[in-house]
């Protein structure tokens, strides 16, 4: 049963990721790829260094 | 023919709608069922309470309509952020982590909250699914359509055709530019909640005047053609989640209102400067309605208009709106906020499927209904005494006219934020101290709040100038109290003369039906004091434990909880 509900949740989430990647990837927006992707990275890198405290330093020095 | 179930959350005051057969079976918000006023969360109880109404489970949808694109909501948080970068900088991680974090899975999260397969679940637009849920319910078969809220994907507001089971999107005006988001930072300007005081605003405005038009002239750049735009830089809302205004605003209007203070106004009061700023907020947002309504007729050539989007619930501006552009017919659904969102995904959904757009609103009655058994069994384990009159309408009729404050629960409960008979504290509407204590006593609230009047629809014209329209069911607009009738109505007529009528016909609001017709036949007017049962900072109330909670935490005299009377000495120590 855990299974079932596991693999029904996976092919959920790929499928929206198939979607996401859809509307991304058509007319004008495609340049907005590298983009998602780079935030993508960034949020995961804010959240691992638990906010923005730590980087800080470098936020106000570029703004 | 078929089932839809539509859905909106994850902004605020998510809900569920169902159609099956082109029929609007239940419509419902979160709210009612998780007791968290404005709830955002996906909306659980409320789908599986449309199922049950529907007498069918989730396996039997044929599809599930999500009332936006959660990628091209995720499109526009992108663009707006570099856009405004480096001033959106700080707003950025959280933007973003709200979007990547739950809103980008908002469809996964449906598909496993219902238990239906993921491919089930599909998307329209936000503004589509507001002016959906704004034409197809109304009576009209060829009506323009605006949709004017804070923020959809990409759009405040647009223009939309609506033809038969089609709807076209003329023109519409993007993000940031907004009417909803200007409403909403002056909310937060005048010290009230955003997205929950905006409605305490519209009431205060009548005990201002504009005279802050040049400011508010340069908060919203109103064209001849309609459009506007934003004064951006006295907003915040596009660089901050937390801050709507800039200091800017406080350089312009003078400082802001601290939150929570007791209101002051009259001659000397010192409040009385924002209740000008909240009639100056007024009369651009009537300005900028009237210049997008004749914008859509002169595009349309349509003579029917209807309204949707927070904005839509500004109900004395959809009077104005009437009076003023030229169409001859304006209809508002009673949840033209974000909730609608629900409604116009499932009815878009119905025709995409059937090709036919399902039957019009007549009723606002979408909710679940009050038990009669479930109300004896709940009095019985509390050991609180009642009565079954043999006609408890006319029971309640007798009480009211004898000066009593009831709550009434019956039948079905309300689509929307309004009671409209079904959810009510009702009253004498003639005394002005009867405002005053039910403000004071009972809702706990700002002076300044109206009361609404329901009357019965064939009667209103003698008390009311503008009373035979097609919002007036719904409370969604307000009418000019006759003059020489402005006595028999002091508990609910406004400081400016208006009351946000309801007219009750027996097909709308059966319930409130019965009970005007029972006062009627005791010799009075057939005209109640009504608002909605509800304490201060709750949701409306769903449920009979609900209802009792609030009898029991309230002096009102009695209460009606389907057929069951229940008076304030039968409660046991």
């Amino acid at each position: 049963m855990k299974k079932t509900t596991a693999a029904r949740n996976f092919a959920s989430r790929a499928l929206t990721i198939v979607q996401l990647i859809g509307h991304f990837s058509s007319g004008r927006r495609i340049f907005m790829l590298p983009i998602l992707l780079l935030i993508l990275i960034a949020s995961i890198l804010l959240v691992l260094a638990g906010g923005l405290s730590y980087v800080a330093p470098f936020v106000y020095a570029i703004v | 023919m078929s089932a839809v179930l539509g859905v909106s959350a994850y902004y605020h005051d998510s809900a569920a709608a169902l159609i099956i057969d082109g029929k609007i079976v239940a419509a419902m918000q979160e709210e009612r069922f998780s007791r968290r006023k404005n709830d955002p969360g996906l909306p659980k109880r409320a789908a599986q309470a449309c199922l049950d109404q529907g007498g069918i489970t989730a396996e039997d949808l044929d599809r599930v309509v999500f009332y936006e694109n959660p990628f091209a909501r995720l499109e526009r948080v992108v663009m707006s952020s570099l856009e405004a970068f480096p001033h959106s900088w700080r707003q950025f991680p959280s933007a973003l982590q709200s979007q990547i974090g739950g809103k980008v899975w908002v469809l996964d999260g449906i598909a496993a909250m219902l238990g239906v397969p993921r491919s089930l679940v599909t998307t329209v637009g936000h503004h589509e699914s507001h002016a959906a849920s704004a034409f197809f319910p109304s009576p009209f078969e060829d009506a323009a359509v605006l949709t004017i809220d804070g923020m959809g994907e990409a759009e405040s507001t647009a223009i939309w055709h609506g033809v038969g089971a089609g709807l076209q999107c003329l023109a519409s005006i993007p993000y940031p530019h907004s009417i909803g988001l200007l409403y909403a930072a002056v909310t937060a300007f005048l010290g009230f909640e955003v997205n929950e005081g905006e409605y305490k605003v519209m009431g205060l405005a009548a005990f201002g005047k504009p005279r802050f038009n040049t400011e508010f002239a340069k908060l919203l750049r109103l064209q001849s053609d309609g459009a506007f735009e934003l004064g951006m830089e006295y907003f915040a809302f596009h660089t901050d989640t937390n801050i709507a205004f800039s200091p800017k605003l406080e350089h312009l209007l003078g400082p802001a209102r601290q939150r929570g203070k007791t209101w002051n106004l009259g001659k000397d009061g010192d409040d009385q400067r924002f209740a000008d700023i909240a009639a100056s907020l007024q009369w651009i947002t009537e300005e900028a309605l009237l210049g997008l309504a004749r914008e859509a007729r002169r595009r349309t050539g349509s003579a029917n208009l209807c309204l949707a989007g927070g904005v839509a619930l500004n109900c004395v501006a959809n009077a104005r709106v009437l009076r003023e552009s030229g169409f001859s017919r304006l209809f508002v659904q009673p949840a033209a906020g974000d909730a609608d969102g629900a409604l116009g995904a499932a009815i878009l959904g119905t025709i995409a499927l059937d090709g036919a757009r399902p039957e019009a609103m007549t009723s606002a009655a979408l909710g679940v209904a009050i038990s009669t058994d479930a109300a004896r069994a709940l009095c019985t384990s509390l050991g609180i005494g009642w009565q079954e009159p043999a006609d408890v309408l006319d029971a309640a009729a007798g009480l009211v006219l004898e000066g009593k404050v009831g709550a009434f629960a019956r039948g079905r409960f309300e689509w929307g934020p309004r009671a409209l008979g079904q959810r009510s504290i009702i009253a004498a509407p003639q005394d002005p101290g009867m405002r005053d204590r039910i403000n004071q006593i009972v809702k706990k609230r700002e002076p300044f709040r109206p009361f609404a009047p329901a009357v019965l629809r064939d009667r209103a014209g003698e008390w009311f100038a503008a009373h035979d329209n097609d919002m007036t069911p719904y409370m969604t607009t307000t009418s000019d109290v006759l003059e020489h009738r402005a006595t028999d109505l002091g508990a609910v007529r406004h400081v400016d003369g208006t009351a946000r009528i309801q007219t009750v016909s027996e097909e709308g609001a059966p319930e409130f039906f019965g009970l005007l017709n029972r006062m009627q036949a005791r010799g009075a007017p057939p005209i109640v004091l009504n608002t909605s049962l509800n304490g201060n900072g709750e949701p409306i109330v769903g449920c009979e434990a609900d209802a009792l909670a609030f009898f029991l935490s309230h002096p009102v005299d009695f209460m009606v909880l389907g057929d069951v009377m229940i008076s304030k000495g039968a409660v046991a120590a």
